[in-house]
Parts: structure tokens; C-alpha cells; sequence
């Protein structure tokens, strides 16, 4: 049998109950908005009737009350960990969309003031030269527009490279907050065990420890794998960077200096762990560091190469016809472009200064006579190359750009998914706040009545009037 | 994909995404519309790109040929305008030589009037070869100087090729030397009229008509060169008028590939407009109404 005054218990467990739902429930509005906030949910459990038989006495309650038994982050950690994983991808494309966007506008095709319509200028003036080879003007417009040709090429080439060191510029701040991150992510893990092991709420921790987490895959494309613990640990491309509570350093092993130059070879990292060692982090990391080492390594060495080869037969093929003529005066013609084998687009000046030194003539002796200037004006193949080389890159940046946008896609809904679960449903909210307001007013009726019927059995009980 | 339980902060992410989505499509069309240009960077469409710019290639190539062969043709007309009054001047020098021959019993006085005729007309023909375009003598070939020929007659300038490219790989010669014109030195138009001169002049019935003789073939020389001058101006005519097609034709097929359908971009931006404008509407409505406003 229960004690007279059990059921007052039973009202008073109600109400506590209540009010921790209540507490929940606001606390679920409050962070309708907070980044990274899981939703809580109080799970219930009736109170009462032990668990475990015991031999030499009975439980007759019909009812113990309620009691909290936990509060519950609602997540799934393999949605989490997809979530992860996308976020990288689409740091990946957005970061390489972006850099490829502003490089494609660097190159200024197809329009009027091209690359491409300079060159056809520059065949255009050795015509012109072609036509009145005694004519002051022609020659200097010959040079004239083998001047703008060569500093076409050189600013594009050196809208490469300026791109490229901000590209490094960004890669070492971008390594700079990974490690950071790893350093508060180990942190998090550490005082994650704590919390376990004294019992308090680490709802708010974890929290935590999955936003860095996240951020970590969106800045390496790494992945986060459940330590016993409660913590996560993280590898990139399969090199541990954070064991439990002790992180790694992401270095950047060759490629870029400490002053952020370039050192000539291709960008590679390491992590130096305090248990692990050194080790050399595998080709292929990919998120925001990896999309910026695609680009040091490969998009913008290609381009310039390819340029460079388009300088060069610019160069070489006009050299080589203008050796051919005789100048002004009739000596034989000079090399009329110069480069640096080493950097042929970075480095293509016109040698030529005095305009008698054009060699336009194809006969020596000093006669007027453009047959060199006419073949000059039919030197069409660096046009044609320069033509592939911007239609791949067009491609590449089209391809990278319909890539982003379906990336982002599945992004969307993985993250939609990862909401369902995880959001604050404000209505739900409300809905939950009114039931527990209602629980809550009806406990305190129970109070009320058991109160009234020990007031008639206390009171008024035994009593003739 | 199903959605079992949708948030607030879901509603806001979609609404947000597809209100982007709408902005970013309006913000492509309006770029198109005020650029007029549908290419304006090479991955809008990189095969598009390719052809503008081989297009945007041919067309100056074009433009170039045209400006040429205008080039030949000005020279050439100089030549045929040079060559068509000099022979007007050989048929003149024709009549005074025939005159000498036929009246027989001319005085000294009389012959020496008319060879001194001759000696003018040949000074005036040898002005005449010295003709000039551009400062350039139009009959001197290649020559590095202002004359073809200098106050004797003789040929001062270059004999070569002066070459107009008309087409792609196509050359015309745009000139013709003076020996092509007026015969080789020592026999050419001007040391016949000087011989001519002088056999008026000494009455030697028989040299003048050797003379008349070396004198039609000199005429013929100057007709064919006149004839020759004239098919290859027709061959630039059609040239340059080729050219200025291909130039008309490129430039609206370049329009084509490069520019923008402004009726079209236009209906594109309206539908657009309305469509964000919806996404507007219809979020404005979603984010509104909660329970709290309904709950007492």
C-alpha cells in the first residue's frame, strides 16, 4: 500500500518534469537561430516500480510519478558525417569556381580588345607595311603594334601569377585556421570526456565539436571518425590530424614559402602529429586547401605553359621570316621578338627599336619591296593555338561551374535532410510548450485535490456537529 | 525527396537558395541585355568563343584584303591613266614623223620645226613614265627613289615585282616596269623618238620609217601593257568587292554568335521578373504566420 501522501509526490515529480520540458522547449526557441545548434529533446520515463525483483518486499504503487531519464541531442552521426563530406566537395568547387571565374575574366576574350584581336592587328600593320614598305608611318605602326602584342601576352601571364600568389597567400592562411581549429577541435574533445565523466549536460560541447568538425572537412575535405570517448578524431586523406585530445599541425611541406612565394615545386602538405611524427599527406586533399593546391599545382602552370608556347611560336615565327628580309637600308634583318626560354609568356618584348631596322624587304640592296612583310602578314598559327587554348580553358571553366551548381544541390539536400531531424521546429516548440503548460496546470490540480482529501480526512474527519 | 518534418530554419535556407537562384538568373539577363552580347567571357560558350574569334580573325583578314587590293587599284589606275595619255602623245609623234615623210620637199626650217616637236613630245612622254603614286614612280618597279627614268631616257629604276595579297595566299602585281612598258634601254620608246628626231631632222626619208616602224612596236608594247593593266584591275575589282561581301557576311554572323536577341532577352528577363517576383510574394506569405499568433 502507498502512503497517504504519495500521490502529493506523485503531482510534485509532474511538476518538476514539466518544468524541465518547459526549460527545454525554451531553450529550443531561444537557439532557433544559434549555427550548429542540435534540437534537444526530454525523454520521459515512469517512476516507480523497480527494475530489479527484490526478495522480501513488494511494490504496490500504483504509481510513482515521472521522472527526466535524459535529454536527448536529436542527430545522427552518419548524417552528420555525409554532411561533412559534401561540405568538403562543395568547398572544393566554390573555392576553384571562384578563382577560375576571375582568372577567365583576366583573359578578355571574345571582344575587340582580346589577345586575339591584337594579334590579328599586328598581321594586320605588316600588311599595311606590305603595301608601302617606304612608309615612315607603316614601320612604326609595325612596331607599335608588336609592342601591344608582346604586352598583351605579358599581362595575361601576369594575371596568372599575380592570381597565383594570392592563391598562396590564401593557402597559408587557410592552413593557419585548420590548425587552429584542429588545436579547439582536440579541446573540445578533452573537456567532451570530462563532461562525461562527471555527468553534466556535454549537449552543448558536442554542438561544438561537430561545427569545428564541419569546418575542418569544408577547409581539407578530411574526415571526422567517433573516438570512444565522445570526441571525434580527424584525418586528412587518411593522416591523423587530431587523436582524442591531442592535435597535429597541417604543414605545407613544398611549394610555398614562409613568405608565401613560390619555391618552384608543386604544393604538397604534411602533418606533424606529437605521437605520430611527421608524414607526408597524400596527392589529392581536397575542400578549400585542396581546391587552392589544384590551382598552384596544375589550372594556372597549364595555362601559362600553353601561353608561353603561344609567345614562343609568336616569337619564333617571326624571327625566323624577318631574318629572311633586309632593313631599310638593305642589311639583312635582326631578330624582331625576344623571350626568355625560361618564361616565354612572362617575358616577350619586341628587340626592334629604330623603325629603319624593320626588315619588310625581301631583296637586299636597299630597294622598296614588302614581299617579307606580306608572308609576315600571313602568320596565322599562334592565332590558332591561342584559339584552343582559350576554348579549354572556357571548357574548364563551364564544366567547373555546372559542377558547383549540382554539387550544391546534393549539398542542399543533404543538409535539408540533416535539418529535418536536427532543426528547431518553432511550432513544434509551441505545441510542446502548451502541452507541458497544460501537464504542468493539471499536476498542480492533483496538488489541489489531494490536498482537499487530506483536508476532509484531517479536518473534517470523526467531527458531529 | 520526402520530408517528414520541416523547420522554420529549413523554409528560410529554401527561400532564401530559390530567391538567389531567381536574382542570379535575372542578374545573367540583365548582363546580357546591357552588354548586348551573349559571349562575354570564353565559358559561355567555348565553342561559340572559338568561332567569334576565328570569325573576329577572318574579318580583319578581310577588311585588310579589301584596303589592298583598294591599294592595287589606285596604283594600277595611275599606271593605265599615265600609260593611256602617253600613247595619245606616241600617235601625235606618229602624224609628225608621217608628215615629214610624205611632203618630200620640205625645207630645213620645216623639219627642224617638227623635230623639234618631237624632241618636246619626248620630253613630255619621259615625264609622263615618270608618273608617280604616293610619291612612288608607279613605272620605276622597286626602285628607292622618286624617278624611272632620268632626262636622257635611260631606266634608273628597279626592275621587280611590286605584289598586292588580294585573298588568302592570293598575289597580284600591281605594277609594270618601265622596260615591260617602253621597251629595254637602248631600244627602248625614248631612244627611238630621239632617233626618230633626228633622222626628221636630217630628212633621211628611210631611217624616219625604220623609225615609225621601231615606233608602232613601241605603241604595241605600251597598248599590251594597257591591256594587261586592265585584267588585272578587273581581277582586283572583284577582289576588293569579294572582300567587302565576306566582311558584310562575317560581321553578321559574328552578330550572330556574339550578340544578344533582344526581343528574346528581353521576354527572358520579364518571365524572370516575374518569376523572383512570385518567390517574393510567396516567401513574404511563408515566413509570416507562426502559432504564436494564434495561441492565447
Amino acid at each position: 500500500m502507498s502512503g497517504s501522501f504519495a500521490s502529493l509526490n506523485t503531482a510534485l515529480s509532474a511538476l518538476r518534469y514539466n518544468r524541465v520540458a518547459m526549460d527545454t522547449a525554451s531553450q529550443n526557441i531561444a537557439n532557433v537561430d544559434t549555427e550548429g545548434y542540435t534540437r534537444r529533446r526530454v525523454e520521459a520515463a515512469t517512476a516507480g516500480t523497480p527494475t530489479t525483483p527484490a526478495m522480501w518486499s513488494r511494490n504496490q504503487n500504483a504509481g510513482g510519478g515521472v521522472r527526466v531519464s535524459g535529454v536527448t541531442r536529436m542527430t545522427d552521426a552518419f548524417l552528420d558525417a555525409r554532411v561533412r563530406t559534401e561540405h568538403g566537395k562543395q568547398s572544393y568547387a566554390d573555392v576553384r569556381q571562384a578563382v577560375l571565374d576571375r582568372l577567365e575574366t583576366g583573359i578578355g576574350e571574345p571582344g575587340e580588345n582580346g589577345l586575339s584581336a591584337v594579334m590579328a592587328e599586328f598581321r594586320s600593320a605588316w600588311s599595311d607595311l606590305a603595301n608601302n614598305p617606304d612608309s615612315e608611318a607603316a614601320r612604326s605602326q609595325v612596331l607599335a603594334r608588336g609592342a601591344a602584342l608582346a604586352d598583351a601576352v605579358q599581362i595575361q601571364a601576369r594575371n596568372f601569377s599575380v592570381e597565383a600568389g594570392d592563391q598562396r597567400a590564401k593557402l597559408t592562411a587557410m592552413v593557419s585556421e585548420v590548425n587552429a581549429i584542429a588545436g579547439d577541435l582536440a579541446a573540445t574533445n578533452k573537456a567532451i570526456s570530462v563532461a562525461q565523466l562527471d555527468g553534466s549536460d556535454a549537449g552543448n560541447l558536442l554542438d561544438q565539436r561537430d561545427l569545428l568538425a564541419l569546418r575542418l572537412s569544408e577547409l581539407t575535405g578530411g574526415k571526422a571518425v567517433q573516438n570512444g570517448a565522445g570526441g571525434l578524431d580527424f584525418a586528412v586523406n587518411g593522416v591523423p590530424l587530431v587523436t582524442g585530445a591531442i592535435p597535429g599541425a597541417l604543414d605545407i611541406a613544398s611549394g610555398v614559402t614562409a613568405t608565401a612565394d613560390s619555391d618552384g615545386n608543386p604544393v604538397t602538405f604534411s602533418v606533424t602529429h606529437p605521437v605520430g611524427g611527421t608524414t607526408a599527406v597524400p596527392a589529392g586533399v581536397t575542400g578549400g586547401t585542396g581546391a587552392v593546391t589544384d590551382m598552384l599545382n596544375t589550372t594556372v602552370p597549364a595555362y601559362v605553359a600553353a601561353l608561353g608556347s603561344v609567345a614562343k611560336s609568336v616569337a619564333d615565327g617571326v624571327n625566323a621570316v624577318h631574318a629572311t628580309g633586309y632593313d631599310e637600308a638593305g642589311a639583312a634583318g635582326g631578330p624582331f621578338f625576344d623571350y626568355d626560354p625560361a618564361d616565354p609568356a612572362g617575358s616577350l618584348k619586341i628587340l626592334i627599336t629604330d623603325k629603319a631596322l624593320v626588315a619588310a624587304s625581301g631583296l637586299p640592296g636597299g630597294v622598296v619591296d614588302g614581299s617579307v612583310a606580306d608572308r609576315l602578314s600571313e602568320l596565322r598559327a599562334p592565332e590558332t593555338s591561342y584559339q584552343q587554348l582559350v576554348n579549354g580553358f572556357g571548357a574548364t571553366v563551364a564544366s567547373g561551374r555546372r559542377l558547383a551548381a549540382s554539387q550544391s544541390m546534393l549539398t542542399e539536400q543533404v543538409a535539408g535532410a540533416r535539418d529535418q531531424l536536427a532543426g528547431v521546429s518553432l511550432d513544434e516548440e509551441m505545441l510542446a510548450m502548451v502541452q507541458y503548460q497544460r501537464g504542468f496546470e493539471a499536476a498542480s490540480r492533483v496538488l489541489t485535490t489531494v490536498d482537499s482529501v487530506l483536508d476532509t480526512l484531517i479536518n473534517r474527519t470523526g467531527l458531529l456537529r | 525527396m520526402t520530408i517528414n518534418r520541416v523547420t522554420q530554419g529549413m523554409m528560410m535556407d529554401r527561400s532564401y537558395l530559390s530567391l538567389q537562384t531567381g536574382l542570379s538568373r535575372l542578374a545573367k539577363t540583365q548582363e546580357q541585355l546591357s552588354t548586348g552580347r551573349i559571349l562575354n567571357r570564353p565559358s559561355d560558350s567555348p565553342t561559340g568563343t572559338t568561332a567569334a574569334m576565328r570569325m573576329r580573325a577572318s574579318l580583319a583578314d578581310e577588311t585588310q584584303y579589301s584596303r589592298n587590293a583598294e591599294d592595287g587599284l589606285g596604283r594600277l589606275g595611275q599606271a593605265d591613266l599615265t600609260l593611256s595619255s602617253m600613247l595619245d602623245q606616241v600617235r601625235r609623234v606618229n602624224e609628225l614623223a608621217m608628215r615629214s615623210v610624205n611632203t618630200l620637199n620640205q625645207n630645213p626650217a620645216a623639219r627642224e620645226a617638227l623635230a623639234a616637236e618631237i624632241d618636246q613630245l619626248r620630253e613630255g612622254l619621259i615625264d609622263g613614265a615618270n608618273a608617280t603614286y604616293l610619291g612612288r614612280p608607279v613605272f620605276g618597279g622597286i626602285v628607292n627613289g622618286s624617278a624611272a627614268y632620268d632626262t636622257s631616257g635611260a631606266f634608273v629604276g628597279v626592275q621587280g615585282d611590286v605584289q598586292r595579297t588580294i585573298g588568302k595566299g592570293v598575289r597580284v602585281s600591281v605594277n609594270v616596269d618601265g622596260p615591260e612598258a617602253f621597251g629595254p634601254d637602248g631600244a627602248n620608246l625614248f631612244d627611238t623618238l630621239k632617233d626618230l628626231a633626228a633622222s626628221v631632222r636630217a630628212g633621211t626619208t628611210t631611217t624616219t620609217q625604220t623609225g615609225m616602224a621601231s615606233l608602232d612596236t613601241a605603241r604595241n608594247r605600251m597598248t599590251s601593257a594597257l591591256a594587261e593593266i586592265g585584267s588585272r584591275t578587273n581581277r582586283l575589282e572583284r577582289a576588293a568587292q569579294s572582300a567587302k561581301d565576306s566582311v558584310l557576311d562575317l560581321t553578321s554572323s559574328l552578330s550572330e554568335i556574339e550578340n544578344v536577341d533582344l526581343a528574346r532577352a528581353t521576354m527572358d528577363l520579364k518571365m524572370q521578373e516575374v518569376a523572383y517576383q512570385a518567390a517574393l510574394a510567396s516567401t513574404a506569405r511563408l515566413v509570416q504566420p507562426s502559432l504564436a499568433d494564434f495561441l492565447r
